[in-house]
Formats: C-alpha cells, sequence, structure tokens
C-alpha cells in the first residue's frame, strides 16, 4: 500500500463516522420531512405518501400568517435586547477584565449547567405575583399592588435573554479578544476620542462575531416554544408552538412538515445570507 | 453623553451577571426552606432533598439522564474530533461543504430537526427509546465537539507532526503520542459540554424519547403540573454542587496541564 | 425506498437492541393519574419489571403510540381516545376470561357508551372538567363558565391549554353541548374563545393548579383530580362544575395491538381492580374510582369532596365526550383561530 493511499484511507476513516451521522440523522429525516410535507393527510392521523399542495396551500391561508410574524418578531427582538446586553459584556470582558476575563467566562456558563425547565420555574418564581420582584417592590413601597409579569411579552423577552445570552456574548469576545490592541493605541494617538476610535475601529473590527451572534440567536429563536408558554402564558403562538401543536396534539404529520419545511428553508436563507456578509466583510479587510 | 457610554459597559455588564445569577440564588435559597412554597419562606429544613432523592420519577429520569449523556457525548465526542481532525490536517475535496453539514445543527432550529427524527421512526418504524434518544443528542451534540477540537488542532505546530516522523514515527505512532496527548484537554472539554448539552436537552427529548427513556427535564416539566415544590429547587441545587465540582476539578486539572507545558 | 427502510430498521436493531429478559411491563398513562406506589407494590407482588412511563394529553400519547413501534403494552386513553385508537386499529380486543375482577366494575361503568361491550378498555377512574378558583381573589362563588369572561379578573384567568377542553366552556357557554358536531355552533364557541382572549391571562394545561394556588390566577379552568390534589395542600382553592354542565371524563385501561408482554398487561389490569388496591389509588392519586366496594374503603374526606365526587345532580347535566369524527377538523382550525388571534 502506498502511502498515499494510506493517507486517504485515513482521511476516510477520519470522515467517515460525521458523513455516517450527518446522512442518517440529519439528511435522511429532513428528507423523509419534506417527503411528508407532500403527503395526504386522512381524519385519524395517518397520512399517505403522494404529491399534493394540500398542505402548503392550507399554511398559506390568512390564520397561519400571524404566526410567521409573530415568530418572526420575537426573534428580531430578542436578538436585539441580547446584542443591547450581551455586546457591552463581551466588550468588558475582552478589553476591560484583564486577568479576571477567565473567570467572568466561566461564571457566564454556570447558570446552563442546571436543567432548563428548573431556570424556567427560577424565573415563574421571580416574576410571579406573590414573587420576589413584587415582594420586594413592595416591601419598598414603590408600588401598591403586585405587577402582573407571567403572561406578558416583557416576561417571554426575560426568558429569551436567559436563554441566548451566552450565545450572544461568546461570540462577540471570540472577535473582540482577536483584537489588535495596538490599533486602538494608536486610534487615540491620533486624537479620536473613545467613542470615535469606538465607532471607527473597534465596531468594525468585531462585526464577524456581532453577525454569528445575531444567526446564533435569531435562528433558534424562532423554533422555541417552552419559553412563550411557561413565562408568556401561552397567549400568543409562534412557529414552535405551532409545530407542536400539529404534531403531538392535532396529529397532523403533513402539515407539521410543512411548517417545518418553511421554517427550514427561512433559516437557510439567513445563513446563506451570512455567510455571504461574512466573506464580503473579510474580503473588504484583506 | 461620552460618560453615559462610559458608564454603560461597566453597569450592563454589572446588570447582566445580577440577571444571570439572582434566579439561581433565589432557587437555591428557597431549596431549605421549610415550607411548602417557593416563595414565602418558613424556617430552614433540608426536607426537600430527602424528598428530591426518594422521588422515583426524580431518580429515574436522572438515571436516563445521566446514561443518555454520557453515552451520546462520548459519542458526539469521537465523531466531532475526527472531523476536526480531518479537517485541520488532511487534505480533501469539498472541505468547507464537510464543514458546513457538520455544524449544521448547531444552526438549524432544533424543534426543526426533533421533527425530523420523530418523522423518520414512523416512517421507518424504529421504536422510540434510548437509541433514538441518544442519536438526537448526538446530533445536537457534534457541532460542538467539532469546533472546540478543531480549533485546538488548528492550534497545534504542525512541526511536531514531521519531527515526530523525523524520529522514526510512524502516522498512527505519531497520532498517538503527539497529536492525542496534547488534544487531551480540548477532548476532555468537548466530552463535558456535549453532556450538558444532552443533559439540558427539552426539546429533542420531547420528541423522541419513548419507553423507560423519559430524561431528568421532561420529568420535572411533568412535575410542573403538581404543583411547583421547594422539591425542584433542592434539585436544582444539587445540579449546581454537582456542576461546579466537575468544573472545578475539570479546571484544576486543566491548569496543571497548562502549567506543565510552559 | 422499501430496502432502504428495511435497511435502517436493521442497522437501529443491531444498535439499539437491549438483551431479552425476565416478565416486564411497560405502562404509558395520565401523570398524577396512577400513583408511583400502586406500580411499586405490583411490581413487588408479581416479580414483573415495570416501567412507568406519563403523558399529560391523550393527544401527544397517540402521537408517540402511532410513531414507530412504541412498545408500551399499557396505556390510559379517555372515552373518545378509546374510539380514535379503535378506529385506527391500533388496540387489541381485550379477553374478559383474563379479568377475574372485572365484575367489581360499580354500575353505571359496566356498559359505557363509547365502547359497548367492553371490547377494548376497561375504566380506571372518572372525573370531571369545571374550573377552580381562589378565595383570596374571588370574593362570590361563582357557578357558570361566564366567570371565566368576566373582565373583572382581566388577566388572572387562565384556560387549559387543550382544543376539547377550552371548546367545553366556549360551546356550553353559549349554550350548546360540549362535543358538538354541528359547524355554526363550533363557530360561535371559537367566536366566544376569541373574545375571551382580552381578559386571559393564558392557556395552560400543565401547572395550572399551581397558578390558581398561588393566586397568580384567579380563575383556572381544570380537571377536578390536579386540582384536588392542589386543594389537599391550600383550603383557598375551591373546585367549581359549572351550572352550564362541565363535562365528565372517564380514563381506562387499553392495550395497544403492538404490546409485547400482553399476560402482564392483563395481570396490571386485573391487579388495579381489586377493590382495596383500587381504594389506595384514589385515594393517592384524588380521584373517583369506578370500583364500588373501593369506594366504601376510602376516607369519609374523599368521599365527600365535591371536587372529587360531585352532587348527583350536577352530574347529571354534564356532558360526555366522545370522538367527534370529521369535526375534528372544524374544531382543530378553529383553534387555530383562537390561538392566533390578537
Amino acid at each position: 500500500m502506498t502511502a498515499a493511499r494510506r493517507g486517504n484511507l485515513m482521511t476516510l476513516a477520519l470522515l467517515a463516522p460525521s458523513l455516517l451521522s450527518a446522512v442518517l440523522l440529519l439528511v435522511i429525516p429532513i428528507l423523509i420531512v419534506i417527503a411528508f410535507s407532500f403527503a395526504e393527510q386522512d381524519t385519524y392521523g395517518g397520512a399517505r405518501f403522494g404529491f399534493t399542495l394540500t398542505s402548503y396551500r392550507e399554511l398559506f391561508q390568512t390564520i397561519y400568517l400571524p404566526i410567521f410574524t409573530n415568530s418572526l418578531q420575537l426573534a428580531a427582538v430578542s436578538t436585539i435586547v441580547c446584542l443591547l446586553v450581551g455586546y457591552p459584556i463581551a466588550y468588558f470582558i475582552a478589553l476591560r477584565a484583564g486577568r479576571y476575563a477567565g473567570l467572568l467566562l466561566a461564571l457566564l456558563l454556570i447558570p446552563f449547567w442546571i436543567d432548563f425547565i428548573v431556570r424556567m420555574s427560577a424565573w415563574m418564581v421571580l416574576l410571579g405575583r406573590g414573587g420576589t420582584i413584587n415582594s420586594a417592590l413592595l416591601g419598598l413601597g414603590l408600588i401598591e399592588q403586585p405587577i402582573r409579569m407571567i403572561g406578558t411579552y416583557p416576561a417571554v423577552l426575560v426568558g429569551m435573554l436567559y436563554a441566548f445570552l451566552p450565545t450572544t456574548v461568546l461570540p462577540i469576545h471570540a472577535a473582540l479578544n482577536g483584537l489588535d490592541k495596538r490599533l486602538l493605541e494608536a486610534a487615540d494617538d491620533l486624537g479620536a476620542t473613545p467613542l470615535q476610535s469606538f465607532w471607527r475601529v473597534t465596531f468594525p473590527l468585531s462585526l464577524p462575531g456581532v453577525m454569528a451572534a445575531i444567526l446564533f440567536v435569531f435562528v433558534p429563536a424562532m423554533g422555541v416554544y417552552a419559553i412563550p408558554v411557561l413565562l408568556g402564558g401561552g397567549k400568543s403562538i409562534i412557529l414552535g408552538n405551532l409545530i407542536v401543536q400539529l404534531f403531538l396534539d392535532f396529529r397532523n404529520i403533513p402539515l407539521g412538515a410543512a411548517v417545518s419545511v418553511v421554517l427550514l428553508a427561512i433559516s437557510s436563507v439567513i445563513i446563506v445570507c451570512y455567510m455571504r456578509v461574512l466573506r464580503s466583510v473579510e474580503e473588504a479587510r484583506t | 453623553m461620552r460618560k453615559v457610554l462610559a458608564l454603560y459597559v461597566p453597569a450592563a455588564t454589572v446588570v447582566g451577571y445580577i440577571f444571570l445569577f439572582a434566579p439561581l440564588i433565589v432557587l437555591v435559597v428557597y431549596a431549605f426552606n421549610a415550607g411548602r412554597s417557593t416563595v414565602v419562606w418558613e424556617g430552614f429544613s433540608l426536607a426537600w432533598f430527602t424528598e428530591a432523592l426518594r422521588d422515583r420519577s426524580l431518580r429515574a429520569g436522572l438515571q436516563v439522564s445521566v446514561i443518555v449523556a454520557i453515552a451520546s457525548a462520548a459519542l458526539a465526542t469521537v465523531i466531532g474530533a475526527s472531523a476536526a481532525l480531518a479537517v485541520v490536517k488532511r487534505p480533501f475535496a469539498g472541505k468547507s461543504l464537510f464543514s458546513t453539514l457538520v455544524i449544521a445543527p448547531l444552526v438549524l432550529p432544533e424543534i426543526v430537526l426533533a421533527v425530523g427524527l420523530l418523522v423518520a421512526t414512523v416512517w421507518t418504524g424504529i421504536p422510540l427509546g434510548y437509541g433514538t434518544l441518544i442519536a438526537g443528542h448526538v446530533l445536537v451534540s457534534i457541532p460542538f465537539s467539532f469546533l472546540i477540537v478543531r480549533a485546538a488542532a488548528s492550534g497545534l505546530d504542525p512541526r511536531l507532526d514531521e519531527a515526530a516522523a523525523d524520529l522514526g514515527a510512524n502516522g498512527s505512532q505519531a497520532f498517538l503520542r503527539v497529536t492525542l496527548p496534547l488534544l487531551a484537554p480540548a477532548i476532555l472539554s468537548a466530552f463535558l459540554l456535549c453532556a450538558v448539552i444532552s443533559f439540558d436537552n427539552f426539546v429533542i427529548s420531547t420528541f423522541v424519547s419513548g419507553v423507560g427513556s423519559t430524561p431528568l427535564p421532561i420529568q420535572i416539566y411533568a412535575m410542573l403540573k403538581t404543583g411547583l415544590t421547594p422539591k425542584i429547587n433542592a434539585l436544582g441545587a444539587m445540579l449546581i454542587a454537582v456542576n461546579v465540582i466537575v468544573i472545578l476539578v475539570v479546571m484544576g486539572r486543566y491548569l496543571k496541564t497548562i502549567r506543565k507545558q510552559s | 425506498m422499501k430496502n432502504w427502510r428495511s435497511l435502517l430498521t436493521s442497522v437501529s436493531l443491531i444498535a439499539f437492541a437491549s438483551g431479552a429478559s425476565a416478565a416486564e411491563l411497560n405502562i404509558y398513562a395520565w401523570s398524577g393519574e396512577v400513583p408511583q406506589e400502586i406500580v411499586d407494590d405490583f411490581a413487588k407482588e408479581t416479580g414483573i419489571t415495570v416501567t412507568f412511563d406519563t403523558y399529560d394529553s391523550n393527544e401527544t400519547m397517540m402521537a408517540k403510540l402511532s410513531a414507530g413501534a412504541s412498545g408500551y403494552d399499557l396505556i390510559e386513553p379517555s372515552q373518545y381516545t378509546v374510539q380514535v385508537l379503535a378506529k385506527q386499529g391500533l388496540l387489541q380486543e381485550l379477553d374478559h376470561a383474563k379479568i377475574p375482577n372485572l365484575g367489581n366494575l360499580g354500575a353505571p361503568f359496566k356498559e359505557v357508551s363509547y365502547d359497548p361491550g367492553q371490547k377494548w378498555s376497561v375504566p380506571y377512574i372518572w372525573g370531571t372538567t369545571g374550573f377552580a378558583y381562589n378565595e383570596d381573589c374571588v370574593k362570590t362563588p361563582p357557578t357558570s363558565w361566564k366567570v371565566l369572561w368576566d373582565p373583572q379578573y382581566e388577566g388572572r384567568i387562565y384556560m387549559l391549554d387543550n382544543m376539547l377542553a377550552a371548546y367545553i366552556a366556549g360551546l356550553q357557554v353559549n349554550g350548546f353541548k360540549a362535543g358538538t358536531t354541528t359547524p355554526a355552533e363550533i363557530e360561535k364557541a371559537t367566536q366566544s374563545l376569541i373574545e375571551q382572549k382580552k381578559v386571559l391571562g393564558g392557556y395552560n394545561s400543565t401547572n395550572f393548579g399551581d397558578l390558581v394556588a398561588s393566586g397568580e390566577a384567579c380563575i383556572v379552568q381544570g380537571w377536578n383530580g390536579n386540582i384536588a390534589q392542589v386543594m389537599a395542600t391550600n383550603p383557598k382553592v375551591k373546585y367549581v362544575v359549572p351550572d352550564e354542565g362541565g363535562s365528565m371524563w372517564i380514563d381506562g385501561f387499553a392495550i395497544p395491538k403492538s404490546a409485547k408482554n400482553v399476560e402482564e398487561a392483563y395481570r396490571f389490569i386485573d391487579y388495579i381492580m381489586r377493590p382495596e388496591v383500587a381504594a389506595k389509588a384514589a385515594n393517592l392519586s384524588k380521584s373517583a374510582t369506578v370500583i364500588d366496594k373501593a369506594k366504601a374503603l376510602l376516607p369519609k374526606e374523599v368521599v365527600e369532596n365535591t371536587a372529587i365526587y360531585p352532587p348527583e345532580d350536577k352530574l347529571m347535566k354534564a356532558d360526555f365526550i366522545l370522538d367527534v369524527g370529521d369535526a375534528t377538523k372544524l374544531y382543530q382550525d378553529g383553534w387555530t383561530k383562537v390561538k392566533t388571534a390578537q
């Protein structure tokens, strides 16, 4: 056996497990979902393969449109909130924290070592009528009646921020951390105010991180479902809830599959845009 | 204006960390509550810890979660690490396409992946259970092990391989004696991260858990129905304690390796 | 395509096959209805290894049952679900000879409309769908579904996040029968439920008991069993079967066609129908038993609890939801409209 052949075999051996798992667990299931989205539904929750556009036609009826706009809006607002809180944290850790940076990063991840439902139930306790926040505000005399927080939109945003804050901070931190600090000093020397040097130097250089953060928050946020149910009272339904409802409550596999395909399509478009923009940013820099 | 902005960064950081830890502190404090309430303090007690430990469904859920976390993390680490080594060390066509395919589960909405797995079991008749649960968790964990090991592997000095070859080591010897030990910390952190991801997973588990394979998060979700008691807090507090110990041990070992290397 | 499918199946079977072992039983039941203690007692007495999983809606159970080979030997569907599963051909016909304790059933449960001759299922417990309120917040005891539309409690009313349950209130508040198949009536109910959204705090079928007990909600729609469990520790919570009727449900045991441990499933059904076992189960789960001799063994506070055993006259008026057949689609479209309304 020649060295080159052995090398090829080695490469194949290294690639095989991930290719196999990607095909078996990702590609084939998604193809089956696509196939089911064109299948026919019978009354008792069965599905017959065929080619019908019934599910897609039903999906683009007016009753489903608000679900799409609700989801996109929630994902967008959550992303903005995450960036507003996450960017300064990433900035602080990367440029100001000095030797505490490692500790702060580790602390950022600790809440994620506890079960998701336990974390959300902790928020349900904090935000409840008789909860910690209301008791504190009442005790301080700032309010006279407890405020209703569970079941409101801000409560959902709190849950989203809690779920996605580390995903926002980490990529931005990575981008800022790789920043050449001499650039900032140079800007200082040239008489730039801190604000100017931030807008002209730091921010543009952190953009790839910001874009990665947007991608990692926006796309998964379109599919969440437990947060709106537990903290938002389940009053407004978004794509994640719709998919769960169609699959597990209505047992309408074709329609559920069609919704999944549309969600997949939206996500793919966003991912492709991200890669295009990233490439142009990188090209502009070199 | 400038002052406001100068304050914004540290202020947001402080607020952000309070935001992250306030719920956890409240959670842990009320785990020691003597009463049934998770809001009203009625005295100190450890009763809820024994309650949580005695709860059959929680124990069963914990057992499932631990088995699935270890199995799926081991699989995901092997798969992700080999993919990472291939990408860093081997020339092959379609590398960026391959990387995209491996990372895809990280960026696609989890619910779509879950639906895909469920529909695949409907179509193939594969029974829902440990197998499907582990498969689902492997799917969402691979991107993380891949990214961690890739970052570590691309930081390795390529001359090390050459040096090993000069000293007469063949490919597999060089890999086992040089590359693998250097990557060990990264592989360990990949394993731990994958285990955490599996332990925390809710969405995939909802769809693909089956007979006797209801993991902890789903059990806790079912418990919400009979009411939030400090039992959940006690469980959360114990999970925090275990995690902090694991982190400390790993960090300790990690620091030792770094010190040795430098 | 067929080849692929069998290849995948065999791959998965090789990968995930578990070793064969002694007697086993896989039970899939409503959360909170079959107490863990009963399962443990049964396992101890028979030496059967029992795996016990729970669900919190009939629909979830049906979805899992039709996905792949579910692996469950015993399920606990509600009345209309028995009909649907039987029509889908997912259940086994029961062999009454294997359930000697069948004779213990109380008179009303010997012949049930959804399953003539007890061909597919055996009743286990029964209860009602009504609402609960917290006395701290609701001063005059309400008796009608209308209170769930009362703007006075805006933001503090929760409905069950369950299509059929929500429609019980939506239909009865308009004077219609729950489980109707008349399109116009369903449409009217849909309008009422949409209108109701303005005053709702939300939809919840997970922790509704907790919401009303903590005072987060003033009024919640709910199933009596879960509410009775909350009432046991919080006397301020009261349960009401509304004047319009509410609904009565029966959950029973059935054996899926795909079950592998059929003998063990029969043994469990027979076991839980022993009067002393049924009494213990009813007492622990705070629900009403279908076994007359068991009712006699229950403590007074359970039998006299109107949340568990509602007064006879209330029960006479309660609707009994059966499979609505093709009207399912009307309910589903309506429910989607309700959930998406702003």
